[in-house]
């Protein structure tokens, strides 16, 4: 039980006055620019950066700082994926699916109240999980080669793709799209422009924030514009509240889409996108007994924002035992500490262990502290939805320009923008799904990049993707995904036609 | 004919400019056994087969057209919004764009012209200021 009095010692330093307001600080903001569209906590992260030098704060409580505005603003960005369907996040595409129809049924409070206890079952195991298991956990994640990318990568598609819903035709196309758009641009591996069309603005690529402005905001307010669903939006009903029955109904999926997000969370690169996908599905798989899920499932809203939230935490855990950075926000934080001359590894937490330990208390208490600073609120948060249509929509076209705008400085990113906007209008007006298209733009260079470097591995040989033990698995496991759900359903209908014969 | 046909036609066209795109890069030298071209190619052919399975198995799609003009009408303040944001500044462009999305909404023009530019003075103060993420200025300053 060396761990438990390690922690208490870093709840010793978690617990001082000026960590305790700079925790609840990071938390309040990350909170609030997560619920911003389009600009995440890697803006602000970067922007508070410099500020923890000039006020001279100690290292851990620099740390504190960043990390809360980092896990603050997963509870953010479900207001508006909820409220609004526009998610502000990768890890939230998924959080759209069940979040958005509860809002439009009129429960909008209780969709961002079962959300954010979900968020905080997630991110508190999932610091339980580090606090015991951090490193060993990190030198896993580090034996995961190339080939083993690309079999997850396969994992995560196969999953996508036996997500139902659409016809695995129309998913299979929009997964290829969202592919085909992350390619544009200068090809790292050998510095050939690709599907640039000899425009100098295209060579840096699509940017994340363009892309889900466009196919969700843009192409949201083109849909809502046009009338034809109209009235989507359910009044805000005050009896509508979360009951306790349904947050314990929703436990068990809490719980399995904890244990997906943080597993997921822990490999570098891949962290909220995959596991909220990965846990939506499995959800679905397990618990979809009715068909209610896409249609407004408490299940199916807790369990990605339950992994999201797991894998958020436990994206930190090869960068404070490692030293490599899961995410873009995450590599800030390394900057953060290498700002303080201190190198994390795993000699972290026994050389500075009031920094390791310190950071890790500070986020059981910041957890908390969403909770309770999240809770109460919701029913203010679901009022957004009272704000007439003509005043809510306009501002939420103008913050996305604007969110668009503060990120690249371009206004061509704002023509980009348009552009996703129609294609997404285009697509949903036929019926192709797009939130596959964001998780394979995400996903995109990290499936090439390690293609590539596992045939450069093998001299090209393509056995090689398919030869280290966790990489069968994986394809084993996708296989299953693809096929499952087809023998199941002639399984089902042939037991349909045995009941009619008898 | 179903909508369905047309799109898996469309998907088939842009996978077969892919394909084409990726087949005729030029790349100087190789870095790597797989090069820049082979990703493309498969995902072109990805594309493709879901193309072709969209066209060959047409779902039933009834594609509705609503208030086609008010679309139209938003569509266009949004690609004009990007060329006057830099000439004009932030706060007036912006104001711009939501009074004539405002006004696409049903709005009476008196209350959208005055949401408007409270919306975007709130948006430029708390992006600009707050935030400190610079957003372009016009002539006025703000």
């Amino acid at each position: 039980m060396e761990a438990l009095s390690l922690l208490f010692s870093g709840f010793e330093v978690a617990f001082t006055p000026l960590n305790l307001a700079v925790a609840f600080a990071g938390v309040a903001l990350g909170t609030a620019i997560g619920a911003l569209p389009g600009i995440g906590p890697i803006n602000a992260v970067a922007l508070l950066l410099p500020l923890c030098f000039a006020l001279k704060f100690p290292p851990e409580t620099a740390l504190i700082l960043l990390a809360g505005i980092y896990y603050g603003s997963g509870y953010g960005g479900r207001i508006s994926s909820i409220l609004l369907n526009i998610p502000g996040d990768p890890g939230l595409v998924m959080t759209t699916l069940d979040g958005h129809p509860l809002a439009k049924q009129g429960r909008g409070s209780a969709a961002l109240a079962i959300s954010g206890i979900g968020s905080f079952v997630g991110g508190t195991t999932a610091v339980i999980l580090m606090t015991f298991l951090a490193v060993p956990l990190a030198r896993f994640a580090l034996s995961f080669g190339p080939a083993d990318y690309v079999a997850l990568m396969a994992l995560a598609f196969a999953l996508l793709a036996a997500m139902g819903g659409y016809s695995a035709a129309k998913t299979l196309a929009a997964l290829s799209l969202g592919l085909l758009f992350a390619m544009v641009g200068i090809d790292g591996g050998s510095g050939v422009e690709r599907f640039t069309f000899n425009s100098i603005e295209l060579t840096g690529g699509i940017d994340f924030s363009s892309l889900t402005m466009g196919l969700f905001a843009i192409s949201e307010v083109l849909i809502l514009v046009e009338g034809i669903s109209g009235g989507t939006v359910t009044r805000y009903a005050a009896g509508a509240r979360l009951k306790f029955g349904e947050v314990l109904f929703c436990l068990p999926a809490m719980l399995r889409s904890t244990l997906i997000g943080f597993l997921f969370g822990i490999l570098p690169g891949t962290g909220a996108a995959v596991s909220s996908a990965v846990a939506y599905t499995a959800e679905k798989r397990l618990s979809d007994r009715d068909g209610t899920f896409g249609k407004g499932d408490m299940r199916g809203l807790a369990a990605p924002e339950t992994a999201d939230n797991a894998a958020q935490t436990a994206s930190m855990i090869p960068m404070l035992a490692l030293g490599i950075p899961g995410s873009g926000t995450t590599a800030i934080m390394l900057g953060a500490f290498l700002m303080y001359s201190i190198t994390p590894g795993p000699l972290l937490f026994t050389q500075r262990p009031e920094v390791a330990w310190g950071l890790i208390a500070s986020m059981y208490i910041g957890n908390i502290m969403l909770l309770i600073l999240n809770l109460p609120l919701v029913g203010v948060f679901a009022r957004l939805l009272l704000v007439p249509p003509w005043i809510l929509y306009p501002g939420i076209l103008g913050l996305s320009f604007a969110g668009v705008y503060a990120v690249s400085n371009s206004a061509f990113e704002l023509l980009v923008t348009v552009f996703f906007g129609v294609v997404g209008y285009l697509l949903r007006k036929v019926g192709v799904p797009t939130i596959p298209i964001l998780l394979a733009f995400v996903l995109a260079r990290l499936l090439e990049d390690n293609l590539r470097r596992a045939l450069t591995l093998s001299d090209g040989d393509v056995s090689i993707l398919f030869q280290s033990p966790i990489s069968i698995v994986l394809w084993l496991l996708a296989a299953l995904a693809v096929v499952l759900p087809l023998l199941l359903s002639r399984f089902r209908s042939r037991l349909v036609e045995s009941a009619e014969h008898v | 004919m179903t909508i369905d046909r047309l799109v898996g036609g469309i998907f088939l066209l842009i996978a077969s400019f892919a394909f084409w795109h990726a087949y005729t890069l030029v790349v100087p030298f190789a870095a790597d056994p797989v090069g820049p071209r082979v990703f493309p190619m498969i995902v072109a052919a990805m594309l493709g087969i879901g193309g072709l399975g969209i066209a060959l198995r047409p779902a039933e799609v009834e594609l509705e057209f609503g208030q086609w003009m008010r679309v139209l009408a938003v569509l266009a303040a949004c690609i004009v919004y990007p060329f006057l944001l830099v000439p004009l500044g932030f706060v007036a462009a912006t104001a711009l764009l939501i009074l004539v999305c405002g006004l696409a909404f049903e709005a009476r023009p008196v209350p959208a012209l005055i949401s408007a530019v409270a919306t975007s003075v709130v948006f430029f103060v708390v992006l600009d200021k707050l935030l400190d993420l610079p957003l372009p200025v016009g002539p006025l300053g703000f």
